[in-house]
């Protein structure tokens, strides 16, 4: 075999090759504790209901329409269709001390998103939406 | 020459393998409050009940499926599937067909064709914090454009204030017909 025809082999195989199959990726990549730090952030400020209200004022600001929502259990699942297709879920539990704490995760196709500046843009968002409800501006 | 060849197929792999996360995603757009304005309005209203059977009697009269309520945040998503065909982009794609079968071959421009929309609709009422008697309504909405050989075409989200007003206009009717039944 001379060298040009391993190099074709190579290239070939690769090419077959193409994106590894993998193992089901059930767990995630992202370390857990990094994870929730990014997605996470406390409220001192609103109970649960009025933190909800102002969830789904956020995501219908951002374009997302409501896949489901459950007011008990603090979650909203939501979906955006762009040039790619998002899908959030964002959760609201009440912690010891009337703090309430938001957690955010989104999603576009097969990709995680793991940015914290995302996140951040989010809650940055948010926080607009959670003076407005508070203020009782609507 | 095959080194540079073998250096531009693993490109090629790599960047199919890469992953695409759209920057500034989640960032309110400086169009956010013109946008809210256009999606809200605040009706007045007997009861919650009231306004949200009205709600649901204009999604039926408007053709959709209701999905999920979740009553105690006010949330209604409701959708549907309806004919996107449009006459006047199939005659622009058949002639494309009529000229590429005239120079011997087969472009197959009628499958790219609009068939079907899924629109998504989520409808938020929520009592006014600030005065009793008035709800707050926001929508907002989307839609899948497929083609004829069900392949997705289009993305968006609905923007079109018209809409959204046609809607409302539906809703203070809806919320006269239910007042005036009872």
């Amino acid at each position: 075999m001379n060298r040009q025809t391993r190099t074709t082999a190579l290239v070939a195989m690769l090419l077959i090759t193409g994106c590894a199959t993998t193992p089901p990726d059930v767990v995630g990549a992202g370390t857990q504790l990094e994870t929730r730090q990014a997605q996470t952030r406390e409220f001192d400020t609103l109970d649960k209901a009025m933190t909800m209200r102002s969830v789904v004022a956020t995501l219908q600001d951002l374009g997302f329409t409501i896949d489901q929502a459950d007011a008990d259990l603090g979650t909203i699942t939501a979906t955006r269709l762009d040039t790619y297709t998002m899908r959030m879920t964002v959760t609201v539990v009440a912690k010891t001390g009337d703090r309430i704490a938001v957690r955010a995760f989104a999603r576009v196709g097969e990709n995680a998103i793991t940015d914290p500046a995302t996140y951040q843009d989010f809650f940055i968002a948010l926080d607009k939406a959670m003076f407005l409800t508070q203020n009782q501006v609507d | 020459m095959i080194r540079a060849l073998t250096t531009l197929a693993l490109l090629a792999l790599l960047a199919g393998c890469a992953t695409t996360t759209p920057t500034y995603a989640l960032r309110l757009e400086e169009s956010t409050l013109e946008v809210r304005e256009a999606q809200t309005r605040t009706l007045v209203a007997p009861s919650e009940i009231a306004i949200l059977t009205a709600t649901i009697a204009v999604l039926q009269d408007m053709e959709f499926n209701v999905e999920r309520i979740e009553k105690p945040l006010g949330v209604i998503t409701a959708s549907k599937i309806t004919d996107a065909d449009s006459a006047s982009e199939k005659t622009g794609l058949f002639f494309l067909d009529l000229v590429c079968a005239l120079g011997g071959s087969d472009c197959g421009a009628m499958d790219s064709a609009q068939d079907d929309q899924q629109i998504t609709m989520t409808i938020v009422v929520l009592p006014s914090l600030a005065r009793s008697g008035e709800f707050r309504t926001r929508i907002t909405m989307q839609r899948v454009v497929y083609d004829k050989m069900d392949r997705i075409k289009v993305l968006e989200r609905i923007g079109d204030p018209a809409i959204y007003q046609a809607i409302f206009d539906n809703l203070q009717k809806s919320l006269f017909l239910e007042a005036s039944e009872q």
